[in-house]
């Protein structure tokens, strides 16, 4: 087990080498230049060049790129073209923010989202199966800039009982974590139906029913076991998704988090941003994904890593 | 010599006490929560080019004149200025007593310092060209600073309103290197700086030894809210006080809450579309005039802009030193058709305009209107959005190398001096990659006038001279003219004496909640 994981992280480091490359090409491909963006509209010549010499992309971009990656080696990011603050610190001032909005999303997306789930297949077809899967296929197509907009509208401006937008206390929390969590609750939903639909026919079910045993237990203990493998692999997914920053949500609410760093970023053409956030965002694809295959082994024991 | 007649009323109203708008007496306290789309780029005065930096940075630091809503030059940590008269030589008298907030003396000294920081090519100030005519910088004495050029430049006391040659901590900046200085600024304002958690928000704190009036409130804070719905809901519920950039669309529905005060302000923001004069077919004037009389400027300010904008009668804005009514092109698809006949297109043709996207107020729908009305004449146009980074690098291209046939932009006379807004725009030694003639327009007769606009102190001789020159411009038509955008701003009712400057920053030095 341990030399697993340890294997595993040790695999990361090509992964991350790999993203660094791809995305220090991506982000210089994209037309638009820094300096430029920097100096602004109005701007000299020669300023412009000024400042192009000054953050080093006069140099060829071997020497740029080689130059970065001793940086990486080293755990320097370089420093922000606009804030001139280093990119470590840029992103250490919004890794909390995302943590807590992904953990809080996650959290209603698997409450709701398993709950409603189970209770669709125990009664397949039924009035409140179809009622949850229209909830869920709404939840799914809403846009989160719409109905992130209609919480701050109800539970913000008409009732008063939440505030509207930021990041400062757990009540500032609760209506971003809800928007969030309701598109991801849809699809856990989902895919929790559908697998425990499966289950629910197998032979063991049979038997455990024969048997006497409770309908609770039936549910609980032989069925939803069996049945979270694949809702492991989606709620893993969507952790991913989550902790690249969940954009929109985060514009909508004024969350300041790793997502609207990036998309800043990108716009100015912050290149040392855009690198050091996506590099961040790679390696937590990569710990979520080795989370879940752990997991795994944990609701099924059959499953063993050697 | 007419703008140091101006300048002298302002000072004896100020000396008289007398205060714009006579509001109620200002109480004490509090703290003022604005919400805005963008969050500041860098603190440091000398670097900065957005006005959402502006707007903060001119609560806490100061220029030596301060340009006022009006467009009148204002005394503020200068008290009065002669030019020599030959106009090489521009004498300052400064405010004696004043303090940086980490308690180092404003002075000559300090004052030629920032000067001289902004001068410095490896500054990379982002401002330098307007103060770049001055030669030297002398500090007389304690308080008297003397600019020297090498030839008469009238817009120099006006350009030295402009934020980018604001006066910052001489100490600060050498303690603290420009990269940590850029992060925690000091200035001589009515609020010092306290903190920025970036991306979220801004917030400075009254500096109690203001040689001035003192700020009312006890801080301000600028949160960034990037989307337009939730910054409006967020004035609605009460959690910020004021929020900028409200969407045209929501005006109405906010000026019926009772609980809102609702402004729009015109701006010194003038949009355009420009075309490139060098080659076919925009090279031909009637074209040019053809397409300014296919697009209807009206219709698109009401039904785009819901009202929230002035038709351009000018290549400048109102409230421009400079700045007259010249004529604007009427909406006649008749005499639209009948140019673009004379000029050998009666079928019209085929062009490309690239446009912004999220620069300026509702950008991509001008454009697709445009691209509409245009069609109405024969012309189809090819619409390439990009985002603005990448249209203004795509643009500054030397004249041999440029590819664009069409281009939307904006332009900001920040300085409030015509100068600013036309020599950058029309004279033809700002063809890129020198300056910001994208169209690479020339007109010799313009070239000149623009010159003499510069060396002529005369107020009113400028005002004809640049009043000649944008009647050719005008006439020329290198640029389809449409607008003059407005800040539009939600105020909640108890905000008093904070307003939107037309150089399109909030000015809350002086605000006040009413109790």
């Amino acid at each position: 087990m341990w030399r697993y994981i340890v294997k595993r992280l040790l695999l990361t480091v090509p992964v991350l080498f790999g993203v660094a490359f791809v995305v220090f090409v991506m982000v210089r491909i994209v037309p638009g230049d820094p300096a430029q963006i920097m100096a602004g509209q109005q701007a000299t010549r020669e300023l412009v060049e000024g400042i192009r010499r000054d953050l080093g992309l006069d140099r060829p971009l071997l020497v740029q790129f080689a130059d970065f990656m001793a940086g990486l080696l080293r755990g320097d990011l370089g420093r922000s073209v606009r804030s001139r603050a280093p990119v470590t610190e840029e992103l250490a001032h919004r890794i909390p923010n995302t943590l807590r909005l992904a953990a809080a999303g996650m959290l209603v997306a698997t409450t709701v989202g398993v709950t409603a789930g189970v209770v669709s297949a125990v009664r397949p077809y039924s009035l409140v199966d179809t009622a949850v899967m229209v909830v869920a296929l709404a939840g799914l197509s809403m846009p989160i800039y719409w109905s992130g907009l209609m919480l701050i509208l109800v539970f913000a401006v008409w009732l008063n009982w939440l505030p509207a937008v930021g990041s400062d206390s757990l009540a500032h929390l609760v209506l971003p974590a809800a928007a969030l969590g309701f598109t991801s609750a849809a699809i856990i939903a989902r895919m929790t139906r559908s697998a425990m639909l499966e289950v629910l026919r197998a032979d063991y079910i049979r038997t455990a029913r024969a048997k006497g045993l409770a309908e609770r237990v039936v549910i609980n203990r032989h069925a939803l076991c069996n049945a979270l493998i694949p809702v492991i692999t989606v709620v893993g997914l969507q952790t991913g998704t989550l902790l690249s920053g969940a954009v929109l949500t985060e514009s909508v609410f004024a969350w300041s988090g790793i997502g609207r760093l990036m998309v800043d970023a990108t716009l100015n053409r912050d290149y040392p941003v855009v690198q050091g956030a996506v590099l961040l965002v790679a390696l937590s694809f990569v710990l979520v994904n080795l989370v879940v295959d752990l997991l795994y082994a944990l609701v099924d024991p059959r499953i063993r890593y050697e | 010599m007419r703008v140091l007649a101006v300048c002298l009323l302002a000072f004896a109203m100020l000396a008289a006490g007398a205060v714009a708008g006579a509001a109620p007496a200002p109480a004490r306290g509090g703290t003022l929560i604005i919400a805005e789309g963008s969050d500041a780029t860098t603190l440091d005065g000398h670097r900065y080019t957005d006005s959402p930096t502006a707007e903060r940075m001119e609560h806490i630091c100061e220029t030596l004149f301060w340009l006022s809503p009006e467009g009148r030059v204002e005394p503020r940590l200068a008290t009065a200025f002669t030019f020599s008269p030959d106009g090489r030589r521009l004498t300052i008298r400064l405010r004696p007593t004043v303090r940086f907030h980490d308690g180092t003396p404003f002075n000559a000294q300090a004052a030629k310092w920032n000067l001289d920081r902004v001068l410095d090519p490896a500054t990379r100030a982002s401002f330098r060209s307007l103060i770049d005519r001055v030669t030297q910088v002398v500090a007389l004495d304690a308080n008297t600073l003397v600019l020297l050029t090498n030839a008469p430049f009238a817009p120099l006391v006006l350009n030295l309103t402009h934020g980018g040659v604001c006066m910052q901590s001489p100490t600060a900046i050498e303690r603290l290197g420009p990269d940590e200085y850029a992060r925690n600024p000091v200035g001589t304002g009515p609020y010092r700086f306290r903190e920025w958690v970036r991306g979220d928000r801004i917030t400075v704190t009254r500096f109690e030894e203001y040689w001035g009036e003192k700020g009312h409130f006890d801080a301000i804070q600028w949160r960034v809210i990037p989307d337009d719905g939730a910054r409006v809901a967020a004035v609605e519920s009460g959690a910020v006080h004021i929020a900028k950039r409200v969407p045209p669309r929501d005006v109405e529905r906010l000026r019926a809450n009772r609980a809102l005060r609702v402004e729009v302000q015109t701006s010194l923001r003038t949009i355009f579309i420009g075309f490139n004069v060098t080659r076919p077919p925009f090279n031909n004037r009637r074209v040019r005039q053809a397409l300014n009389y296919a697009i209807n400027k009206e219709a698109i300010v009401r039904a785009i802009l819901g009202g929230t904008a002035r038709v351009s009668d000018a290549p400048i804005a109102p409230g421009v030193a400079g700045y007259a009514r010249i004529m604007t092109y009427e909406y006649n698809v008749e005499r639209a058709r009948q140019l673009l006949a004379e000029a050998g297109y009666p079928n019209g043709f085929r062009a490309t305009l690239h446009h912004p996207v999220a620069r300026y107020i509702r950008d991509a729908e001008i454009a697709a209107a445009i691209q509409g009305l245009l069609r109405r004449v024969g012309v189809e146009v090819e619409l390439v959005p990009m985002d603005i980074g990448s249209l203004v690098a795509f643009t500054n291209k030397p004249q041999a190398e440029a590819t664009h046939q069409m281009y939307m932009l904006g332009w900001g006379t920040v300085t409030g001096d015509a100068d600013y807004g036309l020599y950058n725009l029309f004279h033809s030694s700002q063809w890129p990659p020198a300056g910001f003639n994208r169209g690479f327009y020339r007109n010799p007769q313009v070239d000149a006038l623009l010159d003499r606009g510069r060396t002529t102190l005369d107020q009113a001789e400028r005002n004809r001279i640049y009043r000649e020159a944008m009647a050719l411009i005008m006439e020329d038509a290198p640029w389809i003219f449409l607008h003059s955008e407005s800040q539009v701003t939600a105020y909640r009712a108890e905000v008093q004496n904070v307003y939107m400057h037309p150089a399109e920053r909030l000015v809350a030095m002086q605000g006040f909640f009413r109790r």
